[in-house]
């Protein structure tokens, strides 16, 4: 059974923030500008993003419903009552509850009645789960259809006065570091058993991922604080005390994020040798790397193994719609739909590495005819 | 980095080479006394413990190759010359090592008593067993595996034990070495992968013995541990 992706849609909250103005949005911690800001911006080469709080650091969207308001854009944009969707597959980094699931949340916000259900808990990687997981469903013939939603609303973690309830009382790098990285936004894709001769359908070819979490520490997280070794948040007596040690703060532990170049190149290579892309065949590449600067550390080693694809052929929207974690891949492959002249025949190539411990997930599609 | 494999089946076996070389980084994460250096536990115990294990292998390296360089016939003879180039810049390298070894605290009667762990024995009889056959160009596929961790010893450990100890004389110096040579003698692998990787066989070997060599590497540096 092959599947096809049918229709895409995004949703990004309010209005594009230029870099001179995250901090009127986030805060300012103790009353004090950043002096990290400009050095990761420039970096990471951002230029604006969205945010679903206000300047009061008020939730203007919860997660869900952005997670909603993009699978019905997505609906909107396909060929397909919303009545006849068979299952909702979920993904997201942090729901507005910690439970239930969050599929469960966006199933109500979407009115979906009687579907199966499905929640990807993780980072990056999350959105290519949570699609895989739909693909499967689809291949072994349990639904002929499936809507993949992945959403983020991490802004809400990085509220000055989150940094200010530190007993510490101050904000070690690790801890600052995504504040200027991540924002917020939502998007998906719908997936079919056929394709759709009056809209532009890609084939999934395959999604696979390599996770190394045995083999390196945890590198993006929230849940436990600097230099803890196993006490996570809930283990403190209250969780007050939780937040004051700092086990509440998205941390980044950039020391070990230089691995994530590595496994994604190695990652790469392993897919070449099984025979599953041949690098002078793809057409597009469309790479979820969350920083400038990391790009070009990723060409730099392809470019070492005599592997590397013209950087016409690389798609990113990251400068422009900011790095929205695991939603990032589906609005970046929703607007490159949009805004290409797509061949039947021409193949895609997307590729997720996420930091949280180290898992790289790849696919491979297809246009049809 | 520039480009310098040129050719189809130079490029297949540098593909080849840097996919087992990226397996080999990544399985080193599992060694115990890299987990603690990467992680910031590494005692000085344990530093001492890594110069004295490794010095059997760097004092053994320019054996082997200065043994392959003989190895190769006249057919090779410029491989021979690139070869014996590298075994007269590097045949002394483990007094730095052994400098080094004091510097952080250790005896120099010490290292140079030591015996080889199991790990470097058997990386050593592979590779003497390899570069006494005739024409032993998979062992490219060994300097490849070496030299990548020689880099990542000058660029990653030598930082990271740095960070973690303050000596009175630098003790990083047989790591740092690499680093500031690293270039050049990369340089001379590329044109030998260029050079020698002209049939599947000849890739097909390479690899292998880069798998062999990262493999025995993996256990000497296990064994520090055992010892």
């Amino acid at each position: 059974m092959d599947v096809y992706i049918n229709s895409t849609g995004h949703y990004l909250p309010g209005d594009a923030v230029g870099n001179e103005s995250i901090e009127d949005i986030l805060g300012l911690i103790h009353g004090k500008k950043s002096r990290l800001k400009n050095k990761i911006l420039k970096s990471n080469g951002i230029v604006q993003r969205h945010y679903a709080i206000n300047e009061q650091q008020e939730t203007k969207i919860s997660n869900s419903d952005m997670a909603a308001t993009a699978g019905i854009d997505c609906i909107n944009n396909s060929y397909l009552s919303p009545a006849k969707i068979q299952m909702l597959s979920c993904a997201t980094s942090q729901g507005d509850m910690i439970l239930p699931g969050f599929g469960s949340m966006v199933q109500a916000a979407l009115n979906l009645s009687e579907i199966e259900l499905h929640t990807s808990h993780g980072i990056c990687s999350s959105s290519m789960m949570a699609l895989k997981v739909a693909v499967n469903n689809i291949k072994c013939e349990d639904s002929d259809n499936a809507l993949v939603v992945a959403s983020e609303l991490t802004s809400r973690l990085f509220k000055h006065s989150r940094y200010e309830q530190l007993d510490s009382n101050e904000v070690d790098f690790n801890a600052e570091f995504l504040r200027w990285m991540l924002s917020d936004g939502a998007g998906a894709i719908l997936l079919e058993n056929r394709p759709r001769a009056m809209a532009t359908s890609i084939k999934i070819d395959w999604i696979t991922s390599f996770s190394h979490a045995n083999v390196l520490p945890v590198c993006m997280s929230v849940g436990r604080a600097k230099n803890e070794e196993d006490k996570t948040w809930q283990d403190y007596q209250s969780y007050a005390d939780a937040e004051k040690a700092g086990a509440l703060m998205l941390r980044q532990d950039v020391r070990l994020l230089e691995h994530i170049v590595a496994i994604g190149v190695q990652g790469f290579l392993k897919l070449i040798a099984q025979g599953k892309i041949i690098p002078s065949k793809i057409d597009h590449v469309l790479c979820h790397f969350s920083s400038k600067y990391f790009k070009s550390k990723i060409f730099d080693m392809l470019d070492t193994a005599s592997i590397s694809i013209p950087e016409s052929k690389w798609y990113t929207n990251l400068y422009q719609r900011g790095n929205t974690g695991c939603a990032a891949i589906f609005i970046m492959l929703d607007e490159f739909i949009k805004t290409h002249d797509l061949k039947a025949g021409e193949t895609i190539f997307c590729m997720v590495p996420e930091s949280g411990r180290f898992n790289c997930a790849y696919m491979h599609l297809t246009v049809a005819g | 980095m520039e480009n310098t494999v040129l050719t189809e089946s130079g490029k297949t076996c540098l593909q080849g080479l840097l996919k087992v070389w990226l397996d080999f980084d990544l399985s080193l994460n599992k060694v115990p006394i890299i987990q603690r250096l990467e992680q910031n536990r590494l005692s000085v115990e344990d530093y001492q413990k890594l110069l004295l294990n490794l010095r059997q292998q760097v004092v053994e390296g320019s054996r082997w190759i200065s043994r392959s360089a003989s190895s190769f016939d006249r057919h090779y003879s410029d491989v021979r010359s690139t070869v014996i180039h590298h075994a007269t810049e590097e045949h002394r390298d483990y007094l730095l090592l052994e400098a080094d070894y004091v510097a952080a605290g250790g005896l120099l009667t010490e290292i140079q008593s030591a015996k080889k762990n199991i790990g470097s024995e058997a990386l050593h009889g592979f590779l003497m067993y390899r570069s006494s056959q005739p024409n032993p160009v998979d062992l490219i596929g060994a300097m490849w595996i070496i030299e990548g961790l020689g880099n990542k010893m000058a660029s990653r450990w030598a930082k990271l034990i740095s960070q973690q100890f303050t000596f009175e004389k630098s003790a990083t110096s047989f790591m740092e070495y690499h680093g500031n040579n690293d270039e050049n003698h990369m340089r001379e692998l590329y044109q030998l992968i260029d050079r020698v990787a002209t049939s599947t066989k000849n890739v097909d070997d390479i690899i292998r013995t880069s798998k062999v060599v990262a493999k025995l590497y993996q256990l000497q540096l296990e064994e520090i541990d055992n010892g």
